[in-house]
């Protein structure tokens, strides 16, 4: 009784190793990862605790080995997953898609850092679109969780894993460096505690009894080609009801911010200011980016004034919420880049200017 | 008009080659040696003209040399260096082009990368910063770290075989192959310009120190009390030998190699291998290569083979030069109309 009180007991984490922790509790079979900074640590982590509390690590020779790995593991029916961050991810691309056509379960971590190329290794947002669009060629996307704090790095390995199996579908979780870096306070998932079955299509091996079974992308006649992806296609359908988004005082809201992960956090800062000065302010966030909210931002859009997109990318989640708004309410946009974190005090110079903007135009209207 | 400007050669110096960038490596880097020995050694490379000169590199420490060179540069992407000196080589063959890489750069994930153009003989310099760990990502065991390695990620030991460079390259045809060591600043800069002037693949394989994460991890061949005793200095038309006072040397022993004393009465100088950087087959270059891992032998430094061969470029050229000779000079003009054409009104 006493150990497991423990157990719930807050512990001051970094967020990359409470991730780590977290899919040690989920009991993942496999990690495959490469060095890269900042999520080296998920690495070293695993390296350390896996040995001897099941699981296999290994550090693979570069990351288009992790994500083949993942494809075979998980293939084998395995609970497998890879971090990495944006260089390394773009390597992964590939066999995302493959592994997305083949319709394995597995998990990746974007830790993100400032791009393109090499870029730098300051947090950023600029991997949204290649994580939510499919990343890689063809017609298929991946289920994205954007987690805000430590403790939801923790607690999303397991609900990532939970949707990647139940949908058969590789799951990402797109994090930055900033938060795989910081210390909170976390209360980690109970260990074992993730319900896990070898599936039955898995490549466990072929007695008598049992079908053949290949597990492949490859479908060379295009009737054949189309069903898969109609089928892939209803399977996205489907996730929609899986979407998941977090509102902070958008009921009486003239103005919403729209952002994930470490945005989030920083508008929720604007928001408090913003009320504080009397401003009507609110704040979406989405949790889910694949599935996106866009029900709850198109119904936002028709009773506020319009909605301040903040990222810290050129704007790519604002390509969503645009489509989404779809004309209803203007839809503007304030982000940094290359590394750079946009401050609450410079978002909330933005709204108050676009305050400014809405009212002259509002008054020429009534005139 | 201006009369005419008489263009006298200058000597170049080192400082010629230093950029004005602060040099960013930890005190006491292996790396900060080879950036001297390679701006030591320039100015005296015959037939290449600094103009000429561009550096490669992928991502590590050592893959901020082109920053710290007073030339073109390129830093490339993790592992890629060895392609993107391929790209810039054939685009302008007239380039003399290095490449600067390390353990996890050129043999981890760039290990594709790397035999192929070793096996092409792509006209390249590649300088192996071998410390056999990951610097840059704050100390990783790499894909040159003994086996048994405890690092951040192996943290109860590794339990995978390194790789053995040389052979490698050797194994992928690489046509000039040499190993020498950061902190004897004569015998890399011997190195350096051997590689310069090799026309083909030149590889060199140079153990350096990373103070940080794998300190002393060389000590053996370069410290004083040791070095005589484990360092094999390889010398063309010369016998293997090395110790002390140079009493011990290399013998074959069937298909293996050993350590004789040739002052005990049953051996002589006789018995010792002598040197021969251009044997034609590989085997006995394999031989010296798999040394290093033998704590029976000492560890060859030198030009382990050197072996003459067409360059990718040259045989790129003379084809284009025998398919011109043979259907003439291409004509756009021509080719268009070649098939049937239409006018559009
Ligand atoms: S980490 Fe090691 S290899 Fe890198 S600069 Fe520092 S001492 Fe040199």
């Amino acid at each position: 009784m006493e150990s497991k009180a423990i157990e719930k007991e807050a512990r001051l984490m970094k967020g990359n190793e409470a991730l780590a922790e977290a899919a040690i509790r989920a009991k993942i079979d496999a990690y495959f990862g490469y060095p890269i900074t900042p999520q080296s640590e998920i690495l070293e982590y695993f390296s350390r605790e896996m040995p001897n509390r099941g699981g296999i690590v290994l550090q693979a020779e570069s990351e288009v080995a992790s994500i083949n790995m993942i494809y075979g593991a998980a293939g084998a029916g395995a609970r497998v997953m890879t971090s990495s961050s944006g260089p390394g991810i773009s390597l992964m691309q590939e066999g995302l898609s493959y592994i997305a056509s083949a319709q394995l379960p597995c998990l990746v971590v974007n830790v993100s850092r400032g791009g393109p190329g090499l870029g730098t290794i300051q947090p950023s947002q600029g991997d949204y679109l290649q994580a939510t669009k499919g990343g890689g060629h063809g017609d298929y996307h991946v289920i994205v969780l954007a987690p805000a704090s430590v403790q939801e790095m923790a607690d999303f390995v397991f609900d990532a894993f939970r949707l990647a199996e139940k949908y058969r579908n590789p799951a990402m979780i797109l994090t930055d460096g900033a938060l795989g870096q910081m210390m909170e306070k976390v209360i980690l998932p109970e260990e074992g505690s993730l319900p896990k079955k070898t599936p039955e299509w898995a490549t466990t091996g072929k007695p008598k009894w049992r079908e053949r079974n290949i597990i492949t992308s490859l479908f060379i006649q295009p009737e054949e080609m189309e069903k898969i992806n109609l089928a892939l296609q209803k399977k996205y359908e489907l996730l929609k009801q899986e979407v998941r988004y977090e509102e902070f005082q958008t009921s009486d809201a003239e103005v919403v911010l729209v952002a994930f992960g470490l945005s989030a956090r920083i508008c929720q800062k604007v928001v408090e200011l913003g009320r504080e000065k009397g401003i009507r302010i609110g704040l979406t966030r989405p949790i889910t980016l694949y599935p996106f909210p866009e029900k709850i931002i198109n119904r936002l859009a028709k009773k506020i004034d319009f909605f301040l997109v903040v990222e810290m990318n050129a704007g790519q989640m604002l390509e969503d919420v645009k489509l989404s708004v779809n004309g209803i309410c203007p839809v503007h946009f304030k982000g940094r880049m290359g590394g750079m974190i946009p401050s609450p005090e410079e978002v909330l110079e933005e709204v108050e200017m676009l305050l400014e903007k809405h009212s002259i135009s509002h008054d020429m209207e009534v005139k | 008009m201006a009369d005419k400007v008489e263009a006298k050669e200058v000597k170049l110096t080192a400082k010629d080659f230093a950029s004005d960038q602060d040099v960013r490596w930890c005190p006491g880097c292996g790396d900060y040696s080879v950036l001297a020995q390679v701006q030591r050694s320039f100015p005296d490379l015959v037939g290449i003209k600094k103009e000429d000169i561009v550096w490669v590199s992928g991502i590590g420490c050592s893959s901020r040399f082109p920053y710290y060179m007073n030339t073109y540069g390129f830093h490339g992407i993790h592992g890629r260096a060895a392609a993107i000196a391929t790209g810039v080589k054939l685009a302008n063959p007239k380039l003399s082009v290095w490449v600067a890489t390390g353990d996890g750069d050129l043999l981890s994930i760039g290990g594709n990368h790397f035999i192929h153009a070793c096996r092409k003989n792509v006209d390249l310099k590649i300088l192996l910063f071998n410390n056999r760990i990951y610097g840059l990502t704050k100390g990783q065991y790499s894909p040159t770290s003994e086996q048994g390695k405890i690092t951040k990620t192996t943290p109860y030991g590794s339990v995978d075989y390194p790789f053995r460079a040389i052979s490698l390259a050797l194994g992928s045809r690489a046509t000039f192959i040499a190993r020498t060591l950061d902190r004897d600043v004569k015998h890399l800069q011997a190195m350096i310009k051997r590689a310069a002037e090799h026309k083909g693949l030149a590889f060199v394989e140079i153990y350096q120190n990373c103070v940080i994460y794998n300190d002393g991890a060389f000590d053996i061949y370069t410290n004083k009390e040791t070095k005589d005793d484990h360092t094999l200095y390889l010398q063309h038309a010369k016998p293997m030998l090395f110790g002390k006072n140079k009493e011990k040397g290399i013998k074959l022993d069937g298909t293996k190699l050993k350590v004789i004393n040739i002052n005990e009465s049953d051996n002589s100088i006789n018995d010792v291998l002598v040197h021969d950087e251009f044997d034609e087959s590989p085997l006995y270059a394999t031989l010296l290569a798999f040394m290093a891992e033998n704590s029976d032998l000492p560890t060859p430094v030198g030009v382990f083979r050197q072996v003459f061969r067409l360059t990718y470029d040259e045989g790129v050229e003379n084809q284009i030069a025998h398919i011109k000779a043979k259907k003439g000079e291409g004509d756009l003009e021509k080719f268009l109309f070649s098939a049937n054409t239409w006018e559009v009104n």
